[in-house]
């Protein structure tokens, strides 16, 4: 069983590593942030099913912490994008 | 297994290359907080999963807000006067190689048994009542390290603040973008509670499996910040007494514990054996919220609002 789950990660890793180079090539910004959000996805299965095929409980909350984080990068991002729109409006948020 | 490593290593490696080679600065930010993030499966791998979850708190969290606001600060300045020469790059990342080397070199030439003081760290285990060796080196074999880190800490937050023009100090710093984006807003108001549980989570669980202290301050920070920069609660003026003595209450329980280990145990930061576990957690729950509200603080920066009055 440990074998299935460890060659299941290892799959869901291919996956999302290909679909991760594909999605930072884009020439968008918000779609290159779109990758860290299919990592925390991604990662979060992997640290499950490595968790189940190890038997250590600690990999489900590294998991937990990974969709936290994944999601709270989102909005460091779109602060940055906020700035931006600032400095072309007002003198910016920094003086 | 070895192929999954193999194929972990391999990705990391090419997404470190990818955040030197960017040449858009943003890109670059952001595929580093996507390293940040799979190298927290690289620590699971590594078995130290506490290590994991820091890195994951710091690398694709913290990290990522403080380098991307940094960006927006800088954008569109001076941007034209691009001191480094062809050559300079080259020199850098030969020195860079060299160092990798080095260290790669250092790691592979370790003596086989490891000198390590694991087995009498595990067999002092029971006498702390903890259940995690990662707390109970940071509490109490090592606590001088840990109290002294909190304090280094605080003396950062100091130094942030005093960057503050004369006529602002006191004030609260500004996170708040001139218009928030409904998403963002929404965001604020959806993730905040999700994350103070995970929070809490985290520093209980860390007395006897992977977690602590440092981890579950650094999800609160995020979730503070993430609230202020929603623009739903204002960031508080930094001369309230509430928020120093939120700052300062971890170090000095800890400090004041530490003392009273002269009375009531073998000497400065020793625990009386029946209270030891007790006392962990108190210390652990004032230093929490101190590294809570230090990290976010620190975030934040330097006060760019005049104090109320």
């Amino acid at each position: 069983m440990a074998d299935f789950l460890t060659t299941a990660a290892l799959f869901i890793l291919a996956v999302t590593a290909i679909a991760l180079l594909r999605v930072l090539r884009s020439r968008i910004t918000a779609e290159r942030m779109m990758a860290v959000q299919l990592l925390g996805t991604g990662g979060a299965a992997v640290l499950l099913l490595l968790g189940a095929a190890s038997g250590s409980a600690a990999a489900s909350d590294v998991a937990l912490l990974l969709t936290l984080f994944a999601a709270f990068s989102c909005v460091a991002f779109v602060l940055g994008s906020a700035g931006q729109d600032a400095d072309r409006t007002s003198s910016g948020e920094q003086p | 297994m070895a192929l999954f490593d193999l194929a972990l290593v391999a990705l990391l490696l090419m997404l470190a290359l990818r955040v030197v080679v960017e040449p858009d600065e943003r890109s670059a930010i952001i595929t580093f907080l996507a390293f940040g993030l799979l190298l927290g499966l690289a620590w699971v791998r590594l078995a130290a999963p506490d290590v994991a979850l820091t890195e994951i708190a710091i690398g694709g969290g913290v990290t990522g807000i403080l380098l991307l606001r940094a960006e927006a600060a800088l954008r569109g300045r001076g941007k034209q006067a691009e001191p480094a020469t062809r050559t300079g790059k080259l020199a850098v990342a030969a020195g860079s190689a060299a160092i990798s080397a080095g260290l790669g070199f250092a790691v592979l030439t370790f003596s086989t048994p490891a000198p390590t003081l694991a087995p009498a760290a595990a067999q002092a285990l029971p006498a702390t009542g903890l259940g995690n060796p990662v707390t109970a080196v940071l509490l109490a074999f090592r606590a001088l390290d840990t109290l002294l880190e909190k304090v280094v800490v605080l003396l950062a937050l100091i130094g942030v603040w005093s960057l503050a023009p004369d006529a602002l100090w006191g004030g609260a710093p500004d996170l708040k973008p001139a218009a928030v984006p409904g998403p963002l807003a929404y965001l604020g108001r959806v993730l905040p509670p999700f994350g103070v549980v995970i929070g809490v989570y985290m520093f209980w669980v860390g007395a006897d499996a992977p977690g602590g202290t440092f981890q579950a301050g650094t999800v609160l920070a995020a979730m503070w910040l993430l609230v202020m920069m929603a623009g739903l609660h204002p960031p508080p003026d930094t001369t309230r007494w509430l928020l120093r003595l939120v700052l300062a209450g971890g170090p000095i329980l800890f400090l004041a514990i530490a003392f009273l280990g002269f009375a009531f145990a073998d000497g400065f930061l020793a625990y009386p054996k029946a209270l030891a576990k007790p006392l962990i957690l108190a210390i652990e729950a004032a230093l929490t919220l101190s590294v809570a509200a230090a990290l976010a603080m620190l975030v934040a920066g330097p006060a760019r609002k005049a104090p109320a009055r």
